[in-house]
């Protein structure tokens, strides 16, 4: 198995992360000399994982890698760039603070001996030969990210890499320099380098990939030529087609207007700007489901409406009054309860499940000025941890001890048992077993039915469909569409959420 | 369940072993390195012992100030944040408690010197909440800029009009009982600040996740400036304390304060960032500050050999720390 046209090889591939999730399931991957490759998938499917494990970042559990026909085994991304592999994450690893060429000379020196003078002057060169002018002299901070990016691209090619991994590449990027990028990586391929691209875009692997290869939940789905596969079909097997109704609602019976987002734009950490003129509203007792592939500004609208991340422009409304401005405590006051997708923000790991357990419901536990009534708390930790079946030794315990479902169970059953008003749900159920997330999805059901209105941010499918009265989808910061769930096919919101048509689709 | 709750109670206790184990090191670490000087190890380490608890009110005397010393750094290290500051804030409370008792006497001295070093904690805050200076770099300068402000107000403003290389003495020493009491109610009230207060409560939300502080409801800066500011109250009070209980005036060339508020990070840590942790880590390094330099006195023998020992505890105690961070790298 030493086919020389094999560049990268990998066999197998099983990583179980240390908390028990299986990430990939043994999975096979190839690629070839001089091609462009792409790897397809939702979040979750295992392709950063996969790619770095090839970059040495991760050990695999089980599996075999081969690279340019050689066993590899790295122990660190060093040994791959010495192997000619290098990555190109989304989180960009260059010093703000220094100089374009200070960054590509740290870069270099850490592979091999070469003094400055000289990463200077084949910087300039390459840069000129991809048809680039970059500003070796400013500091990275002054940059736009497009341009870190290209940084980034050529700290790779000056390492000497045969092959470029490249994680998502378009997020950060405009159009126009999206067009760039495509344009250069389709002329190193022409030189004879591989280029494994991660996308979730649909229309992006087919534009530019030679091969694409659709992984699903840690496993392989298939490689396919490009230019066999329709857009259609790639959407297919990217979401995958068993999707079973397990949890029925009543009729929702819709009221006033709990939510009202309009024309709003939400920058992220990195000032991209992510939600771009997204407008939805939000009744009493009904569920609206936004479905979407990552990244495409979910995570942005959502903190914008919790009043955790400003809103550049446009305005929120809870329960009929203008938040737009307002605090997270203030927003809460109204009635407003938040489920955040990542537990670093909606739990304090270091702290005990008691303590925990009030996290955003604080002013209920205080006596006069100061004093936390720690009774009270423990009662309403002990009615969570009953209610939502979470396994802990004792209420004392940090919920950094816990596993990462019965955190999520904790942080979901906090705002649940809250009965807010609106509530806002971003994956509720990601890492809870299947019996347990069906008992929240039918505790959200009962909360509509109390009339509360819930926004629902899920990359699960199935859940969106079966839960949802409404269903919109997001693409790049923008609302795409939006109906019942019943108007969708897998096969229309694969589609969309690839970003292949919009609305007027259909 | 017999095993569950076996191991709940282990854990319970396990940072009192941790500091055994590290104590126990430390005097393994002594050992050693006054054999490698040439010194009689058992000598040395039973003098260095005996003579840091042979007089126990004087060893209180100099506790409690690094006790208030360990607190103030405790506090915001709650939060996250590093008060370097400590030592500033001390020369600041200090000299508050001599100007002030040069005008009135005891205990509005102790009263106002804490505003003192809070409003320097403050200051640091308002650096880090409005134009992102890290308070470690800031602290750092202020320590230098205080020490020269001092000793120079000190020496013109405040100078013992017989001994003119200090300052006027204070009007009443404090006895280690006196002390003690006070070092005691501080150190409650912090415990409870820190575990029944809401304030103590978004201190340790913060501690744990700047994120998870801003979703409970409360603000990074708002946290940040009352935590650094009462880490000051807390500095400053130690500075008072210094003078009061230990120096009764402060020498131009500082050496009455000088390095308090770096004992202070080494006693706080060492009592586990914990409030209940400060006295009894405060009286272990002052018992060996005592001892070090009794053995100057009786072997010849360097005084930092103390200082190795506490060194080697710090090091013992974030042994547990690095190996966690080491095993979790190699498993992820």
């Amino acid at each position: 198995m030493s086919s020389r046209e094999h560049v990268v090889l990998m066999k197998g591939i099983v990583k179980v992360y240390p908390d028990g999730t299986q990430a990939l399931k043994g999975v096979d991957f190839e690629a070839s000399e001089g091609e462009i490759h792409a790897l397809l998938g939702e979040n979750g499917a295992g392709k950063t994982t996969l790619m770095r494990i090839l970059y040495g970042e991760i050990r695999p559990t089980k599996g075999e890698i081969y690279v340019f026909g050689e066993k590899a085994d790295f122990k660190s991304p060093r040994e791959a760039l010495r192997s000619g592999i290098a990555m190109v994450y989304q989180q960009f690893s260059l010093i703000p603070s220094l100089t374009v060429a200070e960054n590509i000379y740290l870069a270099l020196s850490s592979v091999r001996r070469i003094s400055p003078a000289e990463v200077r002057a084949r910087a300039e060169e390459l840069s000129r030969k991809l048809g680039w002018s970059m500003p070796f002299d400013y500091p990275i901070e002054s940059l736009p990210v497009g341009l870190r990016q290209r940084v980034e691209v050529l700290k790779a090619l000056l390492a000497g890499s045969k092959v470029l991994i490249l994680d998502e590449p378009t997020s950060v990027l405009t159009p126009l320099e999206v067009e760039e990028l495509f344009k250069v990586l389709k002329s190193l391929r022409d030189e004879g380098m591989t280029i494994i691209l991660i996308t979730h875009k649909i229309r992006e692997a087919k534009r530019v990939s030679d091969r694409v290869t659709i992984l699903r939940r840690g496993l392989k789905v298939g490689t396919f030529k490009t230019a066999e596969i329709s857009e259609p079909s790639l959407a297919r097997l990217m979401i995958g087609e068993e999707i079973e109704l397990t949890v029925k609602g009543g009729i929702p019976k819709p009221g006033a207007q709990a939510l009202v987002v309009e024309k709003l734009k939400v920058k992220d950490d990195m000032g991209v700007l992510r939600v771009k003129e997204a407008t939805l509203t939000v009744k009493y007792g009904e569920i609206v489901g936004i479905a979407g592939v990552q990244g495409n500004g979910q995570r942005e609208l959502v903190e914008a409406i919790a009043g955790l991340r400003p809103a550049i422009a446009g305005r929120i409304l809870i329960d009929g009054v203008d938040a737009t401005r307002l605090t997270a405590s203030k927003r809460g006051k109204l009635g407003l309860s938040y489920i955040p997708e990542s537990k670093l923000v909606g739990l304090a790991l270091e702290m005990n499940i008691v303590e925990n357990s009030i996290m955003t419901l604080l002013s209920r536990f205080t006596r006069r000025l100061v004093d936390v009534d720690w009774g009270k708390a423990r009662d309403n930790a002990g009615d969570i941890v009953r209610d939502f079946g979470v396994v802990c030794r004792s209420l004392d315990d940090t919920v950094k001890s816990l596993s990462g479902g019965n955190q999520q169970k904790l942080m979901v059953g906090r705002e649940i048992r809250r009965r807010p008003k609106i509530l806002v749900a971003h994956e509720p159920t990601q890492g809870l077993d299947v019996a347990t997330a069906n008992m929240v999805r039918r505790r959200m059901l009962n909360l509509r039915d109390e009339g509360s209105a819930i926004l629902l941010v899920s990359s699960d499918l199935e859940e969106l469909l079966s839960l949802s009265d409404r269903l919109l989808v997001i693409y790049d910061g923008r609302i795409v569409s939006e109906g019942r769930p019943e108007d969708y096919t897998l096969e229309k919101l694969g589609l969309l959420m690839g970003g292949v048509i919009d609305a007027s689709y259909g | 369940m017999m095993l569950a709750m076996g191991e709940s109670g282990l854990r319970k206790v396990y940072p009192v072993l941790e500091s055994l184990a590290a104590l126990i090191a430390g005097i393994i670490g002594g050992f050693i390195v006054s054999a490698v000087l040439g010194y009689d190890p058992f000598a040395s380490i039973s003098l260095i012992l005996l003579s840091g608890f042979g007089n126990i009110e004087y060893l209180l005397s100099i506790s409690v100030p690094l006790t208030l010393s360990a607190l103030a750094f405790i506090v915001p290290l709650r939060a996250g944040l590093f008060n370097i500051g400590v030592e500033g804030q001390a020369y600041v409370g200090a000299l508050a408690a001599v100007y002030v008792s040069s005008l009135t006497g005891f205990p509005l001295p102790i009263i106002l010197a804490p505003l003192a070093g809070a409003l320097i904690g403050f200051l640091i805050g308002v650096l880090r909440v409005y134009r992102g200076v890290n308070e470690v770099v800031s602290s750092i300068m202020l320590n230098w800029t205080l020490f020269y402000t001092v000793s120079f107000t000190i020496s013109r403003y405040l100078r013992d009009p017989v001994i003119v290389h200090q300052s006027v003495r204070v009007d009443r020493m404090l006895s280690a009982l006196e002390a003690l009491l006070i070092a005691l109610a501080i150190t409650i009230a912090v415990h409870t600040i820190l575990y029944r207060t809401t304030l103590g409560y978004y201190i340790r939300v913060m501690g744990s996740s700047p994120e998870a502080l801003k979703y409970s409801g409360s603000s990074e800066s708002r946290v940040t400036l009352t935590a650094m500011s009462l880490g000051g109250v807390l500095g400053g009070l130690a500075g008072a304390l210094q003078v009061y209980t230990v120096s009764g005036f402060i020498d131009v060339t500082m050496s009455a304060v000088f390095g308090i508020g770096f004992m202070g990070i080494a006693a706080g840590l060492i009592g586990r960032a914990t409030a209940v942790g400060a006295l009894p880590a405060s009286i272990l390094i002052s018992a060996l500050i005592i001892g070090g330099h009794k053995l100057e006195l009786v072997l010849g023998a360097p005084p930092e050999l103390a200082d190795v020992m506490i060194g080697v505890m710090m090091l013992a105690l974030s042994a547990p720390y690095a190996l966690r961070l080491l095993s979790s790298k190699v498993l992820g």
